[in-house]
């Protein structure tokens, strides 16, 4: 880089009202009331009320936000026969950024597949939720739902097993069919 | 009323004086309102930033029945604030002063509570009663003395009554305030400084570098700005020619062409914009918050501060506003003066109706909050002073022009004689308080520039220094 290059500002020089420091004050007061009068007046159009009002039932006008699109947490799907889909291939857990997916595999009790997942443990915390475990799966086992608002109160309890992720199909099948 | 009534009610009206009871109200009520003021500085804080700010705590607090599910826009957050505090462990940090520690949020909040004793409510109260003089009393005058509330004074002559000879008419007047101290104005910038020692202990016991210095700047911030407050008090002091405060507000009672208020902010709009900067100083918020500073100094002098020791400091800060506020409201916008409130002509504070007084109290109640939700205001729109420019404003700015605001004030009271009544002088104040703005205005761009403090040094060798580097030499 050449000296030529290098754009050097000044500082802009204080006018006679900048100088005397109230003007400007009032000026910047006049701004903040401005937004005072809109929030009082009209915030309740502005502002989303959380648990009451959520985004996903505002339209997009107004603030709202599409669902379908949306990565929340994961499920393990089921099949017809109600046994979970997973075939322990590790696809997911190889393709996993974050490294949070652990799976045991076993031998499978049944004829169709070698093998299932003894034990699936996804760490909620560690998951960045990009998708890429939904992208991997060969079966479509592994899917990430609509559902944002997971809380735990410690950190064992968001290292989610193969029994809460099946459950979390059977919660939210009706809404989101595989 | 059934009699036993009465005689309790003549008993309380005599033997509490009106002083005490004014003074447990104002105390409650301002214990009261400092809780409220917090919600309404959240409150003022998220409108300003596009949020609606803490609407879901009732006063129902999901317990009691029926409102349990009311949320009032917030109401009960105060409270349920105030239960956090209480229950929360009060922490005290390992190599603290233990008695300092202690003391000083105590100190500071007690210094606070003692300003608000000379504020003028509602101006005075002027009452009258019949009494019944035995026989055995040789001085009428003397035994009415022992019948009216004590803090009162009686007007004038017992008058007597009927036929019997005994009976007398009195009439007696009482401030309406707690303490009517000839010093009023003075005692309340006294006091109010006190209030920085409270800071200034508090980060010293600490034993926290960030402490220490919040108190430091805390005590650099109050002398500097102490000089300007006093002084731009002393022009409206100079024009009445007294420091009590009731004084101060009643000889604003009156109407300049018979519409314009004479409240002392149209006659001496600098003043008042001075006295305004001041408190805000004083009061140690931003854009003035050195002794806090959050951003560099983690609190300051609160840093090692927790639970109901915090919360003491943080409620000493707002009621250290609504004196400096009712001060003001006294000084420049005189204080409970409103359409319909005022007294006869000969007397306008004098009031005969115990409700009137009440609603002047009332009136000055709510100009107080209007300037504290200006502080608030002010305090979410403008951004911090570095230290160097609070020093500067102070020194460089403030104080000059409010000694060139007394030496005119005085000057133009000469001319009239002090006879401030007249309109003539009011006007003559406010064009050369305007005078003055333009004279400073024009004054300021000639002064030579403020020293290079926080200037940009170019680093050696850079492209911006041609300075060699040692090692390029050679």
């Amino acid at each position: 880089m050449k000296d030529s290059d290098v754009i050097v500002l000044e500082e802009p020089k204080l006018s006679l009202g900048d100088q005397f420091y109230l003007p400007q004050v009032l000026i910047g007061l006049g701004t903040t009331m401005k937004h005072m009068f809109n929030v009082v007046l009209r915030g309740k159009d502005r502002v989303v009320q959380y648990p009451e009002e959520k985004r996903e039932d505002l339209p997009v006008e107004k603030g709202g936000m599409l669902l379908k699109t949306y990565r929340g947490v994961h499920r393990l799907n089921k099949d017809e026969e109600g046994r979970v889909k997973c075939v322990a291939c590790f696809m997911c857990s190889t393709a996993c950024p974050a490294r949070c997916i652990h799976i045991e595999a076993a031998e499978s009790p049944w004829q169709d597949r070698e093998k299932y997942p003894a034990k699936f443990d996804i760490d909620e915390l560690r998951c960045i939720y990009c998708g890429m475990c939904e992208e991997a799966c060969p079966v479509d086992a592994i899917e990430l739902t609509h559902v944002y608002d997971i809380v735990g109160l410690t950190r064992q309890e968001m290292i989610f097993d193969k029994s809460k992720l099946l459950r979390i199909f059977d919660e939210t099948v009706a809404k989101e069919p595989m | 009323m059934p009699p036993m009534v009465n005689t309790i009610i003549d008993w309380v009206s005599t033997n509490i004086p009106p002083w005490l009871w004014i003074l447990l109200v104002c105390h409650f009520a301002i214990l009261g309102t400092v809780a409220y003021l917090i919600l309404l500085e959240r409150k003022v804080a998220s409108w300003v930033q596009d949020r609606l700010g803490p609407n879901r705590v009732g006063l129902g607090f999901g317990i009691i029945p029926i409102i349990k599910n009311w949320h009032m826009g917030g109401l009960g957050q105060p409270l349920a604030d105030g239960v956090k505090f209480i229950l929360k462990e009060d922490y005290r940090p390992a190599g603290v002063d233990k008695v300092l520690f202690t003391l000083a949020p105590g100190a500071m909040i007690l210094m606070v509570i003692v300003s608000i004793a000379v504020l003028p409510w509602g101006g005075t109260y002027q009452s009258q009663k019949t009494i019944t003089v035995p026989a055995t009393a040789t001085d009428v005058t003397a035994y009415a003395g022992t019948q009216i509330p004590l803090g009162s004074s009686i007007v004038g002559d017992p008058t007597p009554v009927g036929i019997t000879g005994n009976q007398y008419t009195i009439t007696y007047q009482c401030s309406f305030q707690i303490a009517k101290l000839n010093i009023g104005v003075l005692f309340i910038l006294a006091v109010l400084s006190l209030t920085v020692y409270g800071v200034v202990i508090g980060g010293w016991a600490s034993n926290n570098k960030y402490s220490f210095l919040g108190g430091l700047r805390a005590t650099a911030n109050m002398i500097s700005y102490e000089i300007p407050m006093g002084l731009s008090v002393l022009c409206i002091v100079l024009m009445f020619g007294t420091l009590q405060l009731d004084e101060i507000v009643k000889a604003q009672l009156h109407n300049w062409a018979g519409i314009v208020p004479a409240w002392n902010v149209f006659s001496q709009p600098l003043a008042f914009v001075m006295f305004l900067i001041c408190i805000h100083a004083e009061a140690n918020r931003a854009p003035f918050d050195m002794a806090e500073a959050e951003q560099e100094l983690v609190g300051g002098y609160h840093t090692e501060y927790s639970a109901m020791r915090f919360a003491l400091f943080f409620l000493a800060e707002y009621a250290g506003m609504i004196t400096t506020s009712a001060v003001l409201v006294a000084l420049f916008f005189g204080g409970w003066d409103f359409p319909g409130l005022r007294g006869p002509a000969n007397d306008p504070a004098l009031s005969t109706s115990l409700i009137i007084c009440i609603a002047r109290s009332l009136v000055f109640f709510i100009k107080t909050v209007v300037v504290i939700f200006v502080f608030m205001w002010v305090r979410w729109s403008l951004p911090r002073f570095r230290f160097d420019q609070l020093m500067m404003l102070a020194w460089r700015a403030l104080i000059p022009m409010s000694l060139a605001l007394l030496l005119m004030t005085a000057i133009v009271l000469t001319i009239f004689h002090g006879n401030i009544s007249d309109g003539r002088a009011s006007l003559s104040l406010l064009l050369a308080n305007i005078a003055m703005m333009i004279v400073f205005g024009v004054v300021s761009t000639w002064i030579p520039a403020a020293p290079a403090t926080n200037r940009k040094l170019k680093v050696l060798g850079s492209r911006y220094s041609k300075t060699p580097l040692p090692a390029e030499l050679n």
